[in-house]
């Protein structure tokens, strides 16, 4: 621990954020500025046409914007599959057909409403199992198959594996679509700045990326374009695709005159993507000692509309399928696939979650059948130091698996009997405790380009007053631009509060990729920690001000090998384990979640505060999402809408307890041992409290959300109710 | 200049008396809403569910919020009393425990600093978490209109789901409880899918007294709320708690009486099924608990 390093220091955007100084996107104003409503689409599968001039007529409309006026109609994350505004086909009820640009927000509402569609229905397919099925209503006309994408991995001889195994458990799994419900939906405003740029200023991941997208759009120079972020009150992925940043760099084009936009919450769940759902079939096998021989899995996500981070999201899932073990025979089979259903892509964990939750369920049912300790079990089976992955390739160094699993069953009271189940609170309730591992890679994989920049200026005459570090990495509420001033500070042996970090905008700061993958601390944390230290140097050489930019360059990963899946699929990863506590009313059905532990190997801590923020919130999302959230689209339209029917978990129901063990083994590549944490705090938790219901009440669970009507009939089932 | 997402424009009127709010009523007919804490009446003109060309907010008229008991006469609520208001106020704790039980149950600590016990009754929602207690209390309405004050039986004001015994400019200034008969005790047992925040899946309100007029000796009131149009009291259930002795077997009797009372209908919160069985199990837990109350203070 550092003199900064390792400290609980006071956020740097905390006292801004508590006095309400801080503008959020939706605060953000100009002088003159319009206001832009959408239209979104009203059916999940047509053809339509479309009569604008009923609105165009409104007094005070300065435009009704659709696909027409688009230089180049296509964007997206990975690749350009989505129209900016649907022309004549819509594929999802998250489809926007047009804008209108008006004097006031009310005058856009009122004239957008004067749009007239028609449209003629197509046939809508929204399960992926079905719509993967030759003769299925096809979603892009260009594309021969609704697949949009199918990876493999072939390691071994599963059919020796499993003839080898004493005990083999095969089951089916299936997690929902996910709303990632972050504070304040989307907003921001776009102007011409003084330089004649087209400007956004709003709130994002990866505002380098956004200008990328636009400027294809829009068919501009990317010098021409430039994208300002103000910080999120949360994104948890959902921020990752472009959202109103495309339609105001439009308008404010096409215009010449400011606007802004706000999205509703109900467009906001309508307009952003989503956590993909997963059909899941999982195999495994092991000797009556525990040791696992063969895994089979077969995935199939739901894409919906379009492709958004569906490809890479798979590749993950496919990867992550056989947990943080060493299994020698591995057969994975995964697709992603195009449904009406509204278009799914990052959110926290992307495909961890969904991988984690088969594999984990799996083990704990493989324990049971073999008279195991779960605990035991896995024990028997984490990667070590020079484990070789299904890739074929050895795990990079710093495998804290094995160190967080230990941690978390001392800490909880697990022993070689077992857990140790508090006392119920009525005498009809049952408690369990649950377990599960987890793992997760950090920074980009499987070959996508991964670097990270950062310019540090150091300000001063005898010693260094200031150091301003530009760097292009989106605070999105998870506390980034403390522990990048944290690094800074450390780095340059100055106080913590000499640091600012620089308002984030790409014609100012450099590009340091996106706020997902849990990512920043390991690639933009290098990126500080490399200016610093070269900043430094010239400080000492007698530069005033200094000045140096670096761009930190990870290990290289390279992509699935079609055939076999042979690659090597990441530089760094994060490992954590969990232990779920509940208590289950037999006579409702009601499964509270009490008590939970967690242990993360996040590498060293760079602040402790931040890292068990995470934590709490990473366990109260996954608690969400395995009790709680349940995103109900029929037919291709949404029947959730709003916060009032799509329910998170509140502060009431989050466990009293959530104890966070910090494991440092120090990642060798990471910022002073530094890796990530953001995503693996919420991937594990759900299979642990479907683990602890099954130790309560003896039933497995296979999908999500387990609500207390599910599990009232399984209990009524079974018998076991009283 | 700020754009929300929002409401659209509208007056608003800050009332100060009774008369100057019926007489607005009356002005403007449906363009009119009274408000109160606004926690349902502002999000449901955000959603273009209502839209009224002004709200006129009555919770500063005299007495509006206050809360007065008398030993012997009872209790009178002000219909702006917020949900804290009531759930923290020393008489409505010692003397109706079960209302103020039920007004801490609705949504979430700062909504019940806004919402009040009033708009929860005029909004006649069959998920309403206080109309069962104030049902099962045998609560009596104050409605000021053109032709001065009335009272009414709280049972006689919900004719459907949103529909009251209101005449045109007629409003709700108060509610009133009788002084309670004497060991009598309260239970209020409510289901939701998240812990705050949630309307109610069920709500199961039960009130119990010692009754000499009664074959059991006692009798019990149970009201059901948002498992049918209106919240409703399960008079079969009763009427078995009023004939049988007390006890187990009469408590499941009476359980299943009152879910053979329920209609709910399936929708994404939850199914019919899972409802009706959730009224069983919430009145039979009730019954028990109010029955040890009772028990308890007769020793």
């Amino acid at each position: 621990m550092g003199k900064v390093l390792g400290q609980p220091v006071v956020r740097n955007d905390a006292l801004d954020k508590v006095t309400g100084r801080l503008k959020y996107p939706g605060d953000l104003n100009m002088p003159g500025q319009l206001y832009a409503k959408m239209l979104w689409s009203k059916r999940p599968h047509a053809r339509f046409q479309m009569d604008t001039s009923e609105a165009e007529a409104v007094s005070g409309v300065m435009a009704v914007l659709t696909a027409k006026d688009v230089p180049r109609n296509e964007f997206g994350l990975i690749f350009p599959d989505q129209p900016v505004f649907n022309f004549d086909v819509v594929r999802s009820v998250g489809d926007p057909i047009a804008m209108v640009v008006a004097e006031t927000e009310k005058i856009a509402a009122l004239a957008r409403d004067l749009i007239r569609v028609d449209y003629e229905d197509l046939p809508v397919v929204t399960d992926p199992r079905e719509a993967m099925k030759p003769g299925a209503p096809v979603i892009h006309e260009k594309k021969p198959s609704n697949i949009l994408k199918s990876y493999r991995i072939r390691k071994g001889d599963v059919q020796k594996g499993f003839a080898e195994a004493d005990a083999i458990v095969e089951d089916d799994y299936f997690m929902p679509l996910t709303e990632h419900a972050f504070l304040q939906p989307e907003a921001g405003i776009g102007y011409i700045d003084d330089e004649g740029r087209v400007t956004v200023h709003s709130a994002g991941q990866w505002a380098h990326d956004d200008r990328r997208q636009i400027a294809h759009a829009l068919d501009l120079p990317e010098d021409q374009v430039r994208v300002i972020y103000t910080p999120a009150g949360g994104a948890f992925g959902g921020r990752e695709d472009l959202s109103v940043q495309l339609v105001l760099a439009l308008a404010a084009w096409k215009l010449k005159r400011p606007l802004k936009i706000v999205w509703s919450r109900e467009e906001s769940i309508r307009g952003h993507h989503k956590r993909h759902a997963f059909y899941i079939h999982h195999k495994v096998g092991a000797t009556k000692d525990g040791k696992i021989t063969a895994m089979e899995v077969e995935i199939v996500a739901d894409c919906g509309a379009y492709a958004s981070s569906s490809t890479p999201v798979l590749a993950n899932a496919v990867l992550l399928s056989t947990g943080p073990y060493r299994v020698p025979n591995v057969n994975v089979d995964g697709c992603v696939v195009y449904t009406n259903n509204l278009r799914t892509g990052a959110m926290r964990g992307f495909g961890a979650p969904q991988a984690v939750f088969a594999v984990e369920l799996q083990l704990s049912k493989l324990a049971e059948k073999l008279g195991i300790d779960p605990a035991t079990l896995r024990l028997k089976n984490v990667l070590v130091e020079g484990s070789k992955l299904a890739t074929n390739t050895v795990v990079p160094a710093g495998v804290g698996i094995r160190q967080t699993l230990l941690e978390v069953t001392e800490t909880s009271g697990w022993s070689d009997q077992g857990p140790q189940r508090p006392p119920a609170h009525a005498p009809h309730a049952r408690t369990g405790v649950g377990l599960a591992c987890g793992w997760k890679n950090v920074g980009y994989s499987f070959g996508f380009p991964e670097q990270a920049s950062c310019t540090a200026e150091l300000y001063g005459e005898q010693h260094i007053e200031r150091a301003v570090i530009k760097i292009g990495a989106a605070e999105v509420g998870q506390g980034l631009n403390t522990i990048l001033a944290q690094i800074a500070a450390e780095t340059l042996h100055i106080p913590y509060e000499a640091v600012e970090i620089a308002e984030l905008d790409t014609s100012v700061v450099p590009d340091a990729g996106s706020s997902s993958a849990s990512r920043h601390a390991f690639m933009s944390g290098n990126a500080v920690k490399g200016a610093c230290e070269r900043a430094l140097e010239a400080w000492q050489r007698g530069e005033r001000p200094a000045m140096m930019t670096y761009q930190y360059l990870p290990p290289k990963t390279t992509p699935f090998d079609p055939q076999t899946g042979e690659c090597y699929p990441n530089f760094s990863y994060g490992y954590a384990s969990q232990i779920a506590e509940v208590e289950v009313d037999l006579e409702t059905g009601d499964v509270a979640l009490t008590r939970v532990f967690a242990a993360h190997d996040a590498g060293k801590t760079i602040n402790p505060q931040t890292l068990e923020g995470q934590v709490d919130g990473g366990v109260v999302m996954a608690q969400g999402w395995a009790l709680i959230e349940d995103f109900i689209q029929q037919d291709g339209y949404i029947k959730t809408r709003r916060l009032s029917e799509y329910l998170i978990p509140t502060s009431m129901d989050a466990p009293r307890d959530i104890v966070s063990c910090l494991v440092e083994v120090a990642d060798p590549l990471g910022p002073y041992g530094a890796r990530g944490v953001g995503e693996m705090t919420m991937m594990l938790l759900a299979p642990a409290i479907l683990d602890a219901i099954h130790d309560a009440t003896g039933i497995w669970f296979n999908r999500i959300p387990v609500k207390a009507e599910d599990v009232l009939l399984a209990l009524k089932r079974t018998g076991s109710q009283r | 200049m700020l754009a929300r997402p929002g409401l659209p424009s509208f007056d608003y009127i800050r009332a100060s008396t009774a008369q100057e709010v019926v007489r607005l009523l009356k002005e403007h007919g449906e363009g009119a809403r009274l408000m109160m804490g606004g926690t349902d009446l502002l999000v449901r003109m955000r959603q273009g569910d209502v839209r009224p060309k002004i709200v006129v907010d009555v919770k500063h008229l005299p007495g509006m919020s206050e809360i007065l008991y008398e030993e012997g006469a009872g209790l009178t609520i002000g219909a702006a009393a917020t949900m804290n208001q009531v759930a923290k106020h020393p008489a409505v704790r010692a003397h109706y425990p079960l209302l103020a039980e039920a007004a801490n149950s609705v949504a979430s600590y700062q909504v019940r600093n806004r919402a009040t016990v009033g708009g929860n009754l005029c909004n006649a929602s069959p998920c309403a978490d206080t109309t069962p207690a104030i049902l099962a209390l045998e609560g009596r309405l104050v409605l000021y209109g053109p032709n001065g004050e009335r009272e009414l039986p709280a049972k006689e004001f919900f004719l459907g789901p949103g529909q009251t015994a209101l005449q045109p400019g007629e409003f709700l200034t108060a509610m009133r409880f009788p002084q309670l008969p004497s060991g009598s005790a309260g239970k209020y047992l409510k289901l939701g899918r998240s812990k705050a925040g949630d309307l109610s899946l069920v709500g199961v309100a039960i009130f119990g007294f010692p009754d000499e007029t009664t074959s059991s000796g006692y009798r019990f009131r149970i009201v059901l709320g948002s498992v049918a149009p209106v919240v409703l009291r399960a008079l079969e259930a009763e009427q078995v708690l009023a004939s049988q002795p007390p006890g187990d077997e009469t408590f499941a009797l009476a359980a299943q009486r009152a879910m053979e009372a329920a209609t709910p209908i399936d929708d994404v919160r939850g199914s019919a099924v899972y409802q009706k069985a959730m009224v069983r199990t919430l009145t039979l837990r009730g019954l028990r608990d109010v029955w040890e109350q009772l028990a308890g203070r007769k020793e």
